[in-house]
């Protein structure tokens, strides 16, 4: 074995396939979109690529623009904040509402209650289902006539005759009521889109978290039931930080997910525009205003954030005793 | 016994093959479309289809995707990898394929056709003087209107006049009618409303011309016009609900009687002529008598197809193209999913009422104004729609959206 891994090119010979799927699949389109982000260019006309430097960086960055021929300020409808800004909100919701919901489950669960199976799959099944089937279901909850099963809960119940007026108070964004327009407002379209994005994770992590659970020895367990732990005790002492290398990639995951999500706001309300997302902005530039040089400076800065979240919730998870090898 | 039973197989076999080789020796071409099974031209595209096939000895495979799906893939298809024939609108989205040199063009093919089709249609598929798409089907903004809701209100015919429009919509609304109904969920409904209603206010020739980027947004009759929109949103005359329902349901809400009127486009005709109930079609009356009159109207040809210029036999798909674009724009006409770009050579007595009384309001039309987000290329035009989308929800008024658009687009 010795002998054979000092062939070097042997071994650069087995890593060459994986390799080359590695840098063309992967390395390769970071690079080419990043080449891309420095011009502006219609793949659709075949226009020739023009450089325009860090041209298309401060108009994603840049909430007002100026009119070259006017010399008037105006507001940039192609401004990447309020997307980022709502990628953020959703990372922070899934980070602290959805993440410590599916560790509560995955604590009750793992302690083996009546029915663990049955629970396990019914809290995992809307991971299974499609992103559209959940998109049109969600549709039809938030649908504002009879049909939609939210409004009439809350009509039932008598809630929308001070709810509703309540929350057309909040919106700010357009001067029409709220009648239940779920979708159909900024400040309430973004809480929309985000709940069903959050409902339909909570499995995934939950059986991640729940894998780890069972993983904790049993020794473990009783030694600290012996000393006397309470199950709070248990958890927050033996279980939370057994199962961190879990957690730090549930987080990971959670939030690098939430800067990249998009399939369910698309199915969930064709006009993007009152719940945009940087994916969302991206998609829009790239096939429907056929900015593919802006399109990809939207892909850039969302493979850097990722990478720059995944590097700091690693450092923020890292285990402060073990020294560095 | 086995004998026979080996000689039928054999037989049958050698039967297989031969039609096998007589299929194969038939040309095949490919093409795309949106002709989905729920596309209300996919009854046009399936009788076309067979009837080309037979008539020229070709053979053709479809493939059909939906809307927003298609205008997605064919716009990452590299040429090599488009089809004979594909799906386009014209206009500006049609015209960024034809700067692409993706398409092939048809002036030679079109003088055996120059009869049928009258040249005036193919005006938004022409670049450069050349013609590059065979139109299928033309439509038009159509105001429809519930006529058993109306005589509720007390009108015997739809409104003809903006004040008599205005005065119906208050009768209605006093009766709990809600008079319109548009879908916020997709913003190309929303223009439906907007666009003649600017169209009515500052005339078909100014529209035009701005649509084309000759004249600014900075108008303020556009302004006025689109307050008025809003005006009639805070009404009440549009059902609140609309922001966030989609076009089929608005459209199925209207047909069950939900909405008085519902503006939308033309090749809606035959499923509003079928459902129960008194429907008529009509054009939004005139804002502003100086600059526009009832005439001018929103459309034209834009579905059509387009033939690729990577087509191993570009001369073939191109007739190919024309006689499908021919029979589409005949099944089509006599189901009412659009009104016909062609010159009819067949029986047209079983056209539907509401159809032929959309085909006779476009045959004396007095000017006509392409879908803004057709006339105009993507990027304007998607800036466009946003701040439509912006208008409907009362997130800006006229002055705002006048002001957006010159600093956007001038």
């Amino acid at each position: 074995m010795k002998r054979t891994l000092s062939y070097k090119l042997n071994i650069f010979l087995f890593l060459l396939p994986a390799l080359i799927l590695f840098v063309g699949i992967l390395i390769a389109p970071i690079i080419m979109s990043a080449f891309y982000s420095f011009h502006e260019f219609n793949l659709v006309a075949n226009t020739d690529m023009e450089y325009v430097g860090l041209e298309n960086y401060k108009i994603l960055f840049s909430s007002m623009l100026t009119n070259a021929n006017t010399g008037k300020i105006y507001a940039n409808s192609m401004y990447l904040g309020d997307a980022l800004t709502h990628s953020l909100i959703l990372a922070a919701l899934s980070t602290f509402i959805q993440l410590p919901l599916a560790l509560i489950i995955a604590l009750k669960l793992s302690k083996g209650i009546w029915g663990e199976r049955a629970y396990l799959s019914i809290y995992f099944m809307p991971v299974l289902i499609s992103t559209v089937i959940i998109g049109r279901l969600w549709m039809n909850i938030y649908d504002p006539g009879p049909a939609g099963l939210l409004n009439a809960g809350l009509r039932a119940l008598g809630i929308d005759k001070w709810l509703f007026p309540a929350i057309s108070n909040a919106i700010t964004s357009s001067k029409l009521p709220f009648t239940g327009q779920w979708t159909g407002f900024r400040e309430t379209a973004l809480i929309a889109a985000f709940i069903p994005i959050l409902w339909q994770y909570v499995g995934y992590h939950m059986l991640l978290m729940y894998a780890g659970i069972k993983g904790v020895p049993a020794d473990l367990l009783e030694a600290a039931q012996l000393d006397g732990c309470k199950e709070g005790q248990v958890n927050r002492y033996i279980i939370i930080p057994y199962i961190k290398p879990i957690l730090k990639v549930c987080v990971i995951f959670a939030v690098t997910g939430s800067l990249k999500s998009f399939d369910l706001i698309y199915a969930l309300m064709k006009d993007t525009s009152r719940a945009e997302l940087p994916s969302t902005l991206m998609y829009k530039l790239l096939f429907l205003h056929n900015r593919y040089g802006l399109g990809s400076t939207v892909a850039v800065v969302l493979i850097v954030l990722c990478f720059l979240f995944a590097v700091l919730i690693s450092f923020a998870f890292r285990d402060k005793g073990a020294k560095v090898a | 016994m086995k004998k026979l039973v080996a000689l039928i197989l054999a037989a049958v076999m050698l039967l297989g093959i031969t039609s096998a080789f007589a299929e194969a020796e038939k040309p095949t071409l490919t093409l795309w479309s949106i002709a989905t099974e729920s596309d209300a031209n996919r009854p046009a595209y399936e009788a076309a289809i067979p009837a080309v096939e037979e008539a020229l000895g070709v053979k053709i495979v479809m493939e059909a995707f939906e809307n927003d799906s298609y205008k997605t893939k064919i716009k990452s298809t590299s040429a090599e990898e488009l089809p004979d024939i594909f799906f386009t609108w014209s206009g500006a989205f049609c015209g960024d394929f034809v700067a692409a040199n993706k398409v092939y063009c048809l002036d030679e093919e079109f003088k055996n056709y120059a009869e049928q089709l009258p040249e005036v249609m193919l005006q938004n598929s022409t670049y450069d003087g050349k013609h590059y798409a065979v139109p299928l089907t033309m439509n038009i903004v159509t105001l429809f209107a519930n006529m058993d809701l109306l005589k509720e209100a007390g009108y015997d015919a739809v409104p003809t006049t903006y004040e008599d429009l205005i005065a119906c919509c208050d009768a209605l609304v006093a009766k709990g009618i809600i008079p319109f109904g548009c879908s916020g969920n997709a913003t190309w409904c929303v223009t439906e409303y907007l666009e003649p209603i600017i169209e009515k206010t500052i005339g078909y020739e100014a529209m035009n011309e701005i649509f084309a980027g000759r004249a600014t947004w900075n108008d303020p009759a556009i302004a006025k016009a689109v307050d008025t929109f809003q005006e009639m949103i805070t009404k009440g005359y549009f059902d609140p609900d609309g922001l966030s329902l989609d076009n089929d349901t608005v459209k199925a809400n209207f047909i069950a009687g939900k909405y008085a009127f519902y503006q939308n486009g033309s090749w809606n005709c035959g499923e509003i002529n079928d459902a129960e109930g008194d429907f008529q079609a009509a054009l939004f009356p005139v804002m502003d008598a100086e600059k526009a009159t009832y005439g001018q109207v929103i459309g034209g040809p834009n579905d059509a197809l387009a033939v690729s210029a990577a087509s191993k036999d570009p001369a073939l798909a191109a007739k190919v193209a024309f006689a499908l674009g021919k029979e589409i724009c005949h099944y089509g006409y006599l189901a009412g999913s659009g009104l016909p770009a062609w010159t009819p050579d067949y029986d047209t007595s079983a056209v539907k009422p509401l159809v032929a009384d959309v085909a006779k309001m476009v045959s004396e039309s007095e000017g006509m104004v392409l879908f803004g987000d057709n006339a105009m290329s993507a990027d304007p035009a998607n800036i466009y729609l946003s701040y439509v989308a912006k208008v409907y929800g009362c997130e800006i008024d006229g002055a705002g959206f006048i002001e957006a658009l010159t600093n956007e687009l001038q």
